[in-house]
């Protein structure tokens, strides 16, 4: 008798931190599952430029180092163009609006946020993946003096 | 296997570093089993395990900085034949970034780690107590497992064999399969590649060593607490594992604070912290280590929270593993700005992370029943009620940070099950982020508050009750106030914000209050209050200098229209400046002045005038953000900002893109290569007309009088033609002073470049041809003359002044054994009364005579110094008259020059960014004072 009571008195007194912790948690979930709408998938320039409510996205894709690249500083120092092939081949023109990267034409790939604008791609961000340093097979040789 | 006997090698060094490696390995593994043992016999310590343990240590220590000093060996002295030193130094490195090349690569940064292991290892053998055996064991288990990163043996499963660990010692020729080893003196013909640019400076000096110092401060608490686990000793272990966990929350925060103060000082993003995936994974291991270390002091004061204490210690190493795993696996490469190289280890890390996971979490489960958890429940008006809260919010936090951190990592594994699977990427971290982040920070900020009135165990709460509403009510009351004034300053529009910088405020309020009028100088207490008040600044920094940004460098009214709408309009952060052209800013006058080169840096001074709204200047500084050039001068190789640090404003400004022909050879080549230049032929007082403009022709000069004449000498036969170009559309004209200059056998050219009209102005090499006859031309009179005598040729007069036997001519190179000398001859015109002055050589060299000529281009007068007769003293010169043609010079112009006079910068306006830096320092001070508190009081 004397122990059931203890018992239950236990489980009483046990509620109130579980209670907060089960608020927070509850918050937390709830946290979490309001900010996995900011998670996205890559799109393409055909799934980018079918969009219409004017959010921004992301495309991988590689530079087209054969297509022209334009930027004129003394015209306008924030806006870059060039073209870029996403992941199933497609090349668009992109206007990026910032200056033209450092070595920009070393890129491997490209990841561009942004959307699209009267049919060009305008990219508010991008972020460039460049080679190595460390290239297999590749030793540098010292020039003689 | 080749056959070749390689020349050069020193190979003794890779050998010691071998026997180094694999002592360092096997004593690692002898102290975990000695260490075992040791714990074992414990309470009877027949065998001595603990002595035997302590010297595997030891020892396994001294190899560990054997092997340090061996690759320090062949760094300094340029070994190319082992890897490490290919791969990491230059023969141009300066010593001071020695170090720094040490950790660039993955084998020495593990090193580094193993370092501060030893070390931390050391202190805790050297301090005694009774918790060695069982702290050690694991620590050396841990050494074990790090160790087994530089081992670089095969193991024979896998197809062809796979290999544990990379070891830095070993052979270049040995990992990479090149044909120039099939050369015998492959040595001489390699250099290093060197350190990266961007780590060239002290930061990656001091950052990684204080951040590995963190990483191996992180596994001591989580040592203790299985040490606890496993002695079934539950809280005794809690002292010391305390004072561990704040040295860790120091050394680690402190790294953390070194890096972001590096990428602010030194890097161009302008900023402090980017929510890029390496940040954030250094930054949980510490949130949870904050967590540990609050209920650890729950767990001190009143026994709760024991369990929890043990498995955020426990998370925190493995995190720590986790976020190392993540960095060297390259599998961040999409969504992190760091750069990565791969190096194979990533099945490895796994295991470890797996390995000391499942141990942490195998032992707690096993002890979970016996680990002691008072029945009475902690109160509302507790303070380790509100503490403990605390500390989940924070964890609550980190996890949220791990999961869009390690979406790559999820990708990659649905992606094994369901090749389909979809990338999934976060679309604007920094948005992202910050919108979460945001409520955990408001709820560590009240909570730091309120907790901090309260009482351990809610002791007294009915007498305390009054007092604690009072003081609370006035807190609130005061922080309201001071929010209301606080963001009158920083311009924040969102209730979410407000309710934070609200909550941050209530939290420096509290704490200020209680550090200098509760406590009256309780040290240990005062530890934390220091900590909570710099929280408190540092969220008030963060605010400020993120909502009060500006873009300084937006004109907003030279944009060319192309976009609507504001959105897009505050990303157009660049600005033009032409030299020496004043250009309106957001609230300053900035003017471009000069560059300036020192050694392969360019800096450009921009000087900055601030004004108020009627335009009368305020405050004046310059700011000289640079660039770096490699080597050759052929590209830039990185960029650095300047920044003016003001206590409340600071102004960032970087390069953000230099003119094409600047940036590197390529292309200032395809610059060269597309400039198209006409022929025009200008005669003196006449106007040439271009396509766009026209230019008199005004003065004919015979020296170089063109800015950059440094070069020119005297004896040069030179040509200037200055000229007045005018613009046809435009208002502007501008003078030029285009050269051409002979210096012996070599032409020299000034050309002259007017960056406002596009113009770039040659004078045709030809010319040097039409003017300067040949010789076959020439018509000489010969003559003789004695010292001081005279000669009369057409209306000039030629006076043989003296004899120079130190002779100097531009083509004349001196030999021994030569026999030359000069006449100073001495030309005036009659007619005119001109005066000239010229020095023919004469030299006999292996006995045959020869002598070089020159000329007073202004007379058309060319001069010989022929002979020398040993019996008369007398000369012989040859002189002839031939003056130059001045008609039709012909003059080469290009008129699509793209100017190179201008920079393209960005430049930022932060407000309050130092009370970040004030307040993540006082963070690091509060948990410092702590720790140091509780070792002096042996508390």
């Amino acid at each position: 008798m004397v122990s059931r009571q203890i018992l239950i008195e236990n489980y009483k007194e046990m509620k109130k931190i579980h209670i907060v912790a089960g608020l927070l948690m509850a918050g937390a979930v709830l946290l979490f599952v309001i900010t996995s709408t900011d998670f996205g998938t890559y799109y393409t320039f055909a799934e980018a430029e079918l969009l219409e409510d004017g959010r921004n996205v992301k495309i991988i894709g590689q530079l087209s180092k054969d297509k022209e690249m334009v930027y004129n500083p003394e015209i306008d120092p924030n806006r870059f163009t060039f073209y870029m092939t996403d992941e199933e081949g497609d090349e668009r023109m992109v206007v990026l609006l910032s200056e033209k990267p450092q070595d920009f034409e070393m890129s491997e790939q490209l990841v561009l946020t942004g959307r699209f604008r009267d049919g060009t791609f305008v990219a508010r961000e991008m972020l460039m993946k460049c080679p190595s340093k460390y290239q297999d097979d590749e030793i540098f040789v010292r020039s003689e003096i | 296997m080749s056959e070749i006997q390689y020349i050069g090698e020193t190979l003794w060094p890779g050998q010691l570093g071998h026997l180094l490696i694999i002592i360092s390995f096997v004593s690692a593994i002898g102290a975990t089993i000695a260490y075992f043992l040791a714990e074992k016999e414990r309470e009877n310590p027949v065998s001595n395990w603990l002595g035997t343990a302590n010297w595997s240590y030891v020892i396994h220590g001294v190899s560990i900085f054997g092997l340090m000093a061996v690759i320090f060996y062949i760094m300094l002295n340029r070994m190319y034949e082992y890897a490490y030193a290919f791969n990491h130094v230059s023969d141009d490195l300066p010593f001071k970034y020695t170090f720094s090349a040490f950790w660039e690569g993955q084998e020495g940064s593990f090193l580094l780690w193993m370092f501060w292991h030893i070390i931390l290892g050391w202190v805790i053998i050297w301090k005694g107590g009774q918790w060695r055996p069982a702290v050690m064991t694991f620590l050396s288990l841990i050494q074990v497992f790090l160790t087994s990163k530089i081992l670089g043996t095969y193991l024979p499963f896998g197809d062809g064999g796979s290999k544990l660990g990379i070891n830095p010692t070993v052979l270049l020729r040995d990992v990479q399969d090149a044909p120039i080893f099939a050369n015998a003196e492959y040595l001489e013909l390699i250099t290093g590649s060197g350190l990266n640019i961007l780590l060239q400076n002290y930061w990656m000096t001091i950052h990684p060593p204080v951040t590995f110092l963190g990483f191996a401060a992180l596994s001591i608490p989580f040592c203790f607490a299985l040490a606890g686990l496993w002695r079934r000793d539950y809280k005794g272990w809690l002292d010391p594992g305390l004072k561990w966990g704040l040295f860790a929350g120091f050394a680690l925060g402190t790294g953390i604070l070194l890096g972001s103060v590096w990428a602010y000082e030194a890097l161009t993003f302008g900023g402090y912290w980017a929510w890029d995936p390496v940040e954030n994974m250094s930054l949980v291991p510490w949130l949870i280590i904050i967590a540990g270390i609050h209920t650890n002091l729950i767990a001190k004061s009143t026994g709760h929270s024991i369990r929890a204490t043990m498995v955020f210690y426990i998370l925190a190493f493995c995190l720590i593993v986790y976020s190392t795993y993540l960095v060297r696996s390259g599998i961040l490469e999409d969504t992190s700005v760091h750069a990565f190289t791969e190096m194979g280890l990533e099945n490895q890390l796994i295991f470890f992370i797996l390995f000391f996971l499942i141990l942490g979490l195998t032992l707690f489960f096993m002890r979970y029943r016996e680990i002691p958890n008072p029945k009475k429940e902690e109160d509302w008006n507790s303070r380790e009620f509100w503490m403990f809260i605390g500390s989940m919010v924070i964890v609550i936090g980190s996890i949220l940070i791990t999961y869009s951190t390690s979406l790559p990592v999820m990708n990659a594994i649905m992606q094994f099950f369901d090749p389909f699977y979809q990338s999934r990427v976060v679309e604007d971290p920094i948005e992202h982020y910050n919108a979460h982040q945001l409520w955990i920070a408001t709820l560590m900020a009240l909570l730091s508050g309120i907790s901090i009135y309260l009482r351990y165990r809610g002791a007294n709460w009915l007498n305390y009750r009054k007092k604690f509403f009072t003081q609370t009510g006035i807190a609130l009351l005061l922080t309201a106030v001071l929010t209301w004034a606080t963001i009158q300053w920083i311009q924040v529009v969102a209730w979410q914000y407000i309710l934070l910088i609200f909550a941050a405020l209530f939290s420096f309020i509290v704490n200020m209050d209680h550090l200098l009028f509760r406590i009256k100088g309780n040290l240990k207490a005062s530890g934390s209050a220091i900590a909570h008040i710099g929280f408190a600044t540092m969220i008030i920094g963060i605010m400020a200098s993120g909502i009060n940004k500006t873009y300084v460098s937006s004109n907003v009214f030279a944009q060319s229209g192309m976009l609507e709408g504001m959105e897009d309009e505050d990303l157009l952060r660049n600005i033009v400046l032409i030299k020496n052209e004043p250009i309106f800013m957001r609230g300053y006058i900035a003017t471009y002045e000069t560059d300036r080169f020192d050694g392969n840096e360019r800096s450009f001074d921009i000087r900055f005038v601030e004004i108020d709204e009627e335009g009368r200047g305020l405050d004046s500084f310059v700011l000289s953000p640079n660039v770096i050039y490699d080597k050759n001068f052929t590209q830039i190789e990185a960029a650095n900002p300047d920044i003016r640090r003001q206590p409340l404003i600071d102004i960032f400004t970087r390069i953000a893109r230099l003119p094409a022909q600047q940036i590197d050879l390529e292309s200032a080549q395809a610059v060269e290569d597309s400039l198209r230049f006409e022929t025009y032929y200008m005669n003196l007082g006449d106007t040439t007309f271009t396509s766009r403009h026209y230019i008199v022709l005004e003065e004919i000069h015979h020296s170089i009088l063109h800015p950059d004449k440094e070069g020119s000498a005297e004896d040069d036969i030179a040509l200037t033609l200055k000229m007045r170009v005018h613009s046809l559309d435009k208002d502007s004209a501008f003078t030029a002073l285009p050269g051409i200059a002979l210096r012996g056998s070599f032409v020299f050219r000034y050309p002259e470049q007017i960056d406002p009209l596009n113009m770039r102005i040659h004078l045709a090499d030809t010319l040097i041809e039409d003017l300067f006859h040949t010789e076959k031309e020439l018509n000489y009179t010969e003559f003789q003359l004695a010292q001081g005598d005279r000669f009369q040729y057409d209306e000039y007069e030629i006076t043989f002044l003296n004899v120079n036997q130190e002779p100097w001519h531009p083509s004349y190179d001196e030999r021994d054994g030569d026999i030359a000398l000069s006449a100073i001859l001495e030309v005036v015109n009659t007619e005119t009364g001109a005066e000239y002055r010229t020095e023919p050589v004469y030299m006999i060299r292996d006995n045959i005579q020869s002598n070089f000529k020159t000329m007073v281009p202004e007379a058309g007068l060319h001069f010989r110094f022929t002979r020398v007769d040993p019996n008369t003293g007398k000369m012989t010169f040859m002189v002839a008259e031939q003056p130059m043609k001045i008609q039709n010079l012909p003059v080469q112009i290009a008129e699509n020059v793209p100017r190179s006079d201008f920079i393209v910068l960005e430049a930022i306006r932060f407000e309050g960014l130092n009370f970040f830096w004030v307040g993540s320092f006082m963070m690091m001070i509060g948990l410092l004072f702590s720790m140091i508190v509780r070792l002096r009081n042996k508390m």
